[in-house]
């Protein structure tokens, strides 16, 4: 897998150098009735780097992440990704226009085998009709077996071919998050959004965790926006960091940065009254 | 021991992605394919009408509402009522342009279905789980109406009912009452096996994936690109399809007539009762599933008289009925996954045999 193809073959026209704006987020509101869960919030995500969300629980960090792909439609404020403006967009057009996800509570497809999983990630960018996978026929088995050749890949990559075969459902917590970001790869994304990647992991498994998301983002060249409640992962991954509290930005800048920040502090350790 | 992929080494993920990729698996297709050849030699017509062509018939029917169920978790209860479409479908056809062979009449009646299944899918994108059921319910009673009703689809016959003309292949007839079992038998059979592997293709590659997707998950499903608009709606129109084309043979190659009873909700119920049996999910459980629901009452009416016991009908029936439902109960406890999970954990076993663990 090397970056080159990964560009060639996602979704979009318009290239976007490294170290350019990638996705930007504009004045964004949204409410659910009475209830605002996020409120006049923008910010940019940059080609290339680790963008972290954070804050404390109930900031609106899974809403920003919703309303990214699509399955939010904020009532105010605009989105620019690759240098469109999107309007209401559904989550499949979303993931045809390069931006994959994973969950913070693992949505894999729990009936199908790993392999499957991953190669699910793949439905974008297999074209044969019915009528030639009804006979599984010629350029259908061909295509099939090309997608089939990415994805162990991928597998390799993730280092789980040995639960190539297995169900999904009956995994342990840590593999599925593993079998989950290889099917968020499987999309090719320009961008990757991770909801807590690592919620509920051990120290080993958070440390793989880490190892391949650095390597996706520097092998790849992956932009990846990141959800975390472990300060020291957020720390060391991220190149720059949103905070979000109560539905509002109360910083954003580089780790160090945000740190130092007052606001950050009283959000997460609280005022004295 | 005997069962093993052991030594099996694929070189390619052509040989990987093969339908039955171990070596066992295909001997053991190809034994049961001549079995299945040879039974008009060995067994009675009465065999092979009562048991062998109505379970091919509704082994079809089943792969058709599992596709839609077991794969594309979207539940129907108008089955029946897609068998008849097809059925009425095909005698129009067959009535419309005789000179046309009736294979093709029967194959294409099985579209009518799926345009049909369609319509009746529609409200799947909005609706879930048991009320999705009760729409499809609709279209069981809506249908039925239509085929009682509209008496264009019969030709307006007296008795209400569709009367399947002779027709034949290759000089031999195939429909009708001068057919034989044996020939009716070998062309249901040929078809069957043709079908099977047309869903099989499809399960496996991407269009299954999507639809296994819709019922996994549905939300991550969208974001890997999946329209469920078109996921849902294909899993209904192919299901539809073999649906109606297990219909026009039922009434072509088994029944030789059919009125509106022959697809009322009973049939829908027997349908699900095999997948749910069977497995959900499983291909292989579709065939176990409708031998077991079809072969099971003929079985149990049959061994009184084989043990020599002499009972009369009606009690035989009785008897029967209960000791199906209460088989059918204890198989749901044992194994609320059917007989695809169970044949499954068999072979497990075999692979590990005589050792308990691999």
């Amino acid at each position: 897998m090397n970056s080159s193809s990964v560009n060639a073959q996602s979704g979009g026209d318009a290239k976007v150098a490294p170290g350019e704006e990638l996705l930007s987020v504009a004045n964004v509101t949204l409410r659910f009735g009475g209830v605002t869960a996020i409120q006049d919030i923008s910010f940019d995500i940059l080609k290339g780097e680790v963008r972290a969300i954070i804050g404390p629980n109930g900031a609106g960090k899974t809403s920003m992440l919703n309303v990214i792909n699509g399955f939010y439609h904020p009532q105010e404020g605009t989105i620019r990704f690759r240098g469109e403006t999107r309007t209401k967009m559904k989550p499949y057009e979303a993931a045809a226009s390069g931006i994959a996800r994973t969950f913070q509570n693992v949505a894999l497809f729990t009936g199908m085998s790993t392999l499957d999983n991953i190669m699910s990630g793949r439905s974008l960018k297999m074209h044969q009709n019915f009528l030639t996978q009804m006979f599984y026929y010629g350029p259908a088995r061909d295509e099939e077996i090309a997608h089939r050749r990415r994805v162990e890949e991928i597998i390799d990559f993730l280092e789980i071919p040995h639960i190539r075969r297995q169900p999904v459902g009956k995994l342990p917590y840590g593999l599925q998050k593993r079998v989950e970001l290889g099917r968020a790869l499987a999309l090719e994304p320009d961008l990757l959004l991770l909801d807590e990647p690592m919620a509920g992991m051990n120290l080993e498994e958070k440390e793989d965790m880490s190892r391949f998301i650095i390597d996706v983002n520097q092998q790849f060249g992956t932009t990846i926006a990141l959800i975390e409640h472990d300060m020291g992962v957020v720390m060391d991954l991220a190149d720059r960091v949103v905070v979000l509290d109560y539905g509002k930005k109360i910083a954003d800048g580089e780790p160090g940065e945000v740190q130092a920040d007052q606001g950050v502090i009283d959000a997460y350790l609280g005022v004295p009254h | 021991m005997f069962y093993r992929e052991a030594g099996q080494f694929k070189t390619s993920y052509k040989a990987d992605q093969a339908i039955f990729p171990i070596l066992q698996d295909r001997v053991g297709l190809g034994l049961i394919i001549v079995l299945a050849l040879l039974v008009p030699l060995f067994g009675s017509d009465f065999l092979i009408n009562s048991f062998m062509i109505p379970f091919l018939i509704f082994a079809l029917a089943s792969i058709g509402l599992n596709i839609l169920t077991g794969y594309c978790g979207q539940l129907s209860l108008g089955t029946g009522a897609f068998m008849g479409v097809g059925a009425y479908s095909c005698y129009k056809l067959a009535t419309i342009f005789p000179e046309v062979n009736i294979l093709v009449h029967i194959l294409l009646s099985g579209f009518f279905a799926a345009g049909i299944g369609c319509i009746f899918g529609l409200p799947s994108l909005r609706i879930k789980g048991l009320y999705l059921a009760i729409t499809t319910l609709a279209a069981q009673f809506f249908l039925e109406w239509c085929f009682i009703r509209i008496p264009w689809l019969y030709n307006y016959n007296d008795s209400g009912a569709i009367e399947v003309p002779t027709r034949t292949l290759l000089g031999t007839p195939i429909t009708g009452p001068s057919s034989t079992p044996s020939v009716r038998y070998y062309v249901i059979l040929a078809l069957i096996i043709f079908l099977a592997w047309i869903a099989s293709n499809l399960i496996r590659g991407r269009i299954g994936r999507s639809w296994m997707m819709i019922r996994d998950m549905d939300i991550a499903a969208e974001l890997m690109g999946i329209k469920p608009l078109n996921a849902k709606l294909s899993a209904f129109a192919v299901s539809s399809y073999f649906c109606g084309v297990a219909g026009a043979l039922m009434v072509f190659m088994w029944l030789g007539a059919a009125e509106v009873e022959s697809f009322s909700i009973n049939v829908s119920f027997q349908v699900l009762f095999m997948v749910i049996i069977g497995g959900m999910g499983s291909l292989i459980g579709c065939f176990l599933g409708a031998a077991f629901i079809f072969g099971l009452p003929i079985f149990v009416r049959a061994l009184p008289d084989q043990i020599g016991v002499a009972i009369n009908a009606s009690t035989v029936d009785h008897i029967s009925r209960m000791v199906i439902g209460a088989l059918i109960i204890f198989f749901l406890i044992v194994e609320p996954h059917g007989f695809a999970r169970l044949w499954q954990i068999v072979k497990e076993k075999l692979r590990n045999w005589p050792f308990p663990y691999g």
